[in-house]
């Protein structure tokens, strides 16, 4: 497990913090449970972030902390530059928030919901209801009372609450969960319309494939504990780089690359060889392959480099790879 | 060293001032205008919840006249008035008392816990706003459901008890005249000296004095008035026979003197006096149950079992200790709120809880003086609120 150093400190005007979230040495206990561990997290502004980590990771007991739903045992943590629970009034001023599964008063319409979380916020949170549930798609359903709501449809409400307050900084916990296909399109583009608006969106899930779609950076937690962040490309980079090989003699071309000071770990299938190159290694490699293939006379039908996805490199680092193994 | 560079400052659609608007107070907590409106809408919108309330605070009581007044309206000589002071005093001193204290417990208990059985007391949480101006704006949005509610149910009874009151106090076999003064009473006592003798419900002491001379008043006369309005004097007796008319106006007058501070105490309806201290009595019964209920159900996180609790409260415990002093207990006993709110009754209604005035009938409430009664009520209101206020300022949410 790498460590990640922190960058900079919070800025004397909050406005200025190049960060949105900030925390140094975040932990939050239940007994002998740490379920945030020493957590470092540093979320830029203006960017989509996604919290990643398997079930019981500690991502959503890390929000409820920073949102003051829960009070933590030790470290420091700043929201938009606001040191935190210091200045939780202000700093949550700006922020908005949906924790686990949303829920609402049932009895009452989604309007109604607003109005009550509205009147909780500044005066001008009550002239954005229309605008957020516009923006969610929900002013069809609006007046119609909560119980009858899908579970898609109190995540969408969940959204326009968020929005109420005009916020700089969104952190979602699964956003996706009862959504289907075509919502979940739908929140993807809404949360890439909304960072590109300049707002910070903090997004927690264990939908890899959703988070690399949406998100600009990333943290993995794993047992209470950020293993790895930064940006999803710079992470990737990271990571090994696999080539399948297609060729006439897989044998003697197995031999061939053995010999070579490439480092790779070689592996002969059917039709030809599956080459783990590591970390770092350049596409020139790629290329040298393909040479020393060929000059010694074998026939290489098809050199291909796998892209690593972020589910593989996020099995590499945690410890469900482990589990796998 | 990872870092993402920051794109915020290539777009200007966000604000970025974190300090939102300059009248946002919500540090403080002292909660909005907009947050209490919005608390009775919430609440408002309970139906079930509502329903109940507007049956016991003005339903039962309403029904109740109702078919008082249509029964009195179809067999008068059966069924007396609709309104009056017994009607009164009965409505007031125990149904609106016991029941408008455990629907006002109702609410609070459910104004104190939905938010976090519900789910919303996360979002609210994440606003920003005080944790202790959202409770506090549950008091005052409370109080303007249960307030006007049981405002409304006793104007009811108060109508009804006035403007449906008997014209005469009426006894079988005997009309007698209200509101007389004490010459007045005997003066009609001279005139109906037989009726008063055999026929008016007040005992005259018989180590009284009944007019003030020294002699004692004794009347030998067994008889009685039966429901035509008859005076029946027992056969083998002599009645009034060896009696003069002036003694029988004699002693007419002295039982009229005699019991005129029992009559004058009966009133045709209830006075002003009586209406005003009374609905302010229900008023500050049923705000205590609200708020006690809103801190227990706020401390417990739920909403039943603090229900439960309220009304063992006020049904069984309160009655209980309020009339058997345990010598032992005496000082838990005077702090409970029930006993302490029994002491504030109006003196024109009968004792709560059933109690009496002596050993010779229901024991009597157990001691307590005014200012100990107030300073019970006070403290169960503000140490209750402290609590709930407390528990929901440190409860994860």
């Amino acid at each position: 497990m790498s460590t990640t150093m922190l960058e900079g400190e919070a800025s004397a005007n909050p406005a200025e913090s190049p960060w949105a979230v900030e925390t140094h040495g975040l932990t939050k206990r239940f007994g002998d449970n740490v379920a945030v561990n020493d957590v470092e997290l540093l979320v830029p502004r203006g960017c989509a972030f996604g919290y990643l980590g398997p079930n019981g990771a500690g991502k959503t007991t890390l929000i409820r902390v920073l949102l003051g739903l829960t009070h933590a045992d030790a470290g420091t943590m700043s929201l938009l530059g606001q040191p935190v629970p210091r200045h939780r009034d202000v700093a949550l001023a700006r922020v908005g928030a949906i924790v686990d599964e949303p829920r609402f008063h049932g009895h009452l319409t989604g309007r109604q919901n607003l109005m009550m979380l509205a009147a909780a916020r500044e005066p001008a949170a009550k002239d954005r209801i229309d605008e957020s549930l516009e923006r969610v798609g929900m002013a069809h359903r609006a007046n119609d009372r909560v119980s009858k709501y899908s579970m898609g449809m109190r995540q969408r409400l969940g959204v326009a609450a968020c929005l109420l307050g005009d916020p700089q900084l969104l952190i979602l916990d699964e956003p996706m969960n009862g959504l289907d296909p075509a919502g979940m399109h739908e929140m993807r583009d809404m949360i890439l319309s909304l960072v590109s608006e300049g707002r910070t969106v903090m997004l927690s899930s264990h939908l890899l494939d959703e988070v690399e779609r949406t998100c600009d950076a990333v943290a993995i937690v794993d047992n209470g504990k950020v293993i790895r962040q930064g940006p999803i490309s710079e992470l990737l980079a990271g990571a090994s780089v696999e080539v399948n090989v297609e060729c006439s003699t897989p044998e003697r071309a197995r031999t061939i690359l053995a010999a070579t000071p490439l480092g790779a770990q070689i592996e002969v299938e059917t039709s030809g060889l599956s080459i783990h190159l590591a970390a770092g290694t350049g596409r020139d490699a790629i290329a040298e392959i393909n040479r020393l293939l060929v000059e010694d006379g074998i026939a290489v039908y098809r050199l291909q480099e796998i892209q690593v996805s972020l589910e593989s490199w996020f099995l590499q680092v945690t410890s469900r790879l482990g589990e796998s193994a | 060293m990872t870092s993402v560079p920051s794109t915020a400052t290539s777009t200007a659609r966000v604000a970025t001032s974190s300090s939102g608007d300059a009248r946002d107070h919500r540090g403080s907590w002292i909660p909005t205008g907009g947050m209490i409106a919005t608390r009775i809408m919430e609440l408002r919108k309970r139906r079930g919840l509502m329903a109940a309330l507007i049956v016991v605070n003005i339903g039962i009581p309403a029904i109740f006249l109702l078919i008082r007044l249509i029964m009195h309206a179809a067999a008068p000589k059966t069924y007396g008035p609709a309104g009056g002071y017994d009607v009164f005093s009965q409505l007031a001193g125990f149904v609106m008392y016991v029941f408008g204290f455990i629907v006002a417990a109702t609410l609070g208990c459910t104004a104190g816990s939905v938010d976090l059985t519900e789910g919303m007391f996360r979002h609210l949480v994440i606003t920003g706003r005080s944790r202790l101006a959202l409770y506090f704006a549950r008091i005052p949005a409370g109080l303007a459901i249960i307030v006007p509610m049981v405002a409304v149910g006793f104007t009811i009874v108060c109508a009804v008890c006035v403007f449906a009151a008997p014209t005469k106090l009426y006894y079988p076999g005997v009309n007698v005249p209200a509101g007389q003064s004490l010459a007045g009473f005997e003066s009609w006592a001279a005139q109906h000296p037989k009726v008063a003798i055999c026929g008016l419900p007040y005992r005259v002491n018989p180590n009284g004095n009944g007019n003030g001379s020294g002699k004692k008043t004794t009347i030998n006369v067994p008889c009685f008035i039966d429901q035509r309005g008859n005076i029946v004097v027992p056969p083998g007796t002599s009645g009034f026979k060896n009696i003069s008319s002036a003694t029988q106006k004699s002693f007419a007058i002295a039982i009229a003197k005699e019991d005129y501070s029992a009559y004058s105490k009966l009133f045709l309806y209830p006075s002003n006096k009586l209406m005003i201290q009374t609905g302010l009595w229900l008023e500050l019964e049923a705000a205590i149950g609200f708020i006690v209920g809103l801190g227990l159900a706020s401390l417990m996180g739920q909403r039943t079992v603090p229900v439960v609790l309220m009304i063992v409260l006020e049904i069984v415990l309160t009655p209980i200790f309020s009339r058997n002093v345990i010598n032992h207990l005496l000082n838990v006993q005077r702090g409970l709120v029930g006993l302490a709110t029994a002491h504030l009754e109006p003196g024109g209604l009968p004792s709560a809880f059933g109690a009496g005035n002596g050993p010779a009938g229901a024991p009597q409430l157990v001691p307590e003086s005014t200012t100990v009664a107030v300073c019970v009520v006070i403290g169960w209101v503000v140490v209750w609120t402290a609590l709930g206020a407390w528990r929901m300022s440190k409860r994860d949410a």
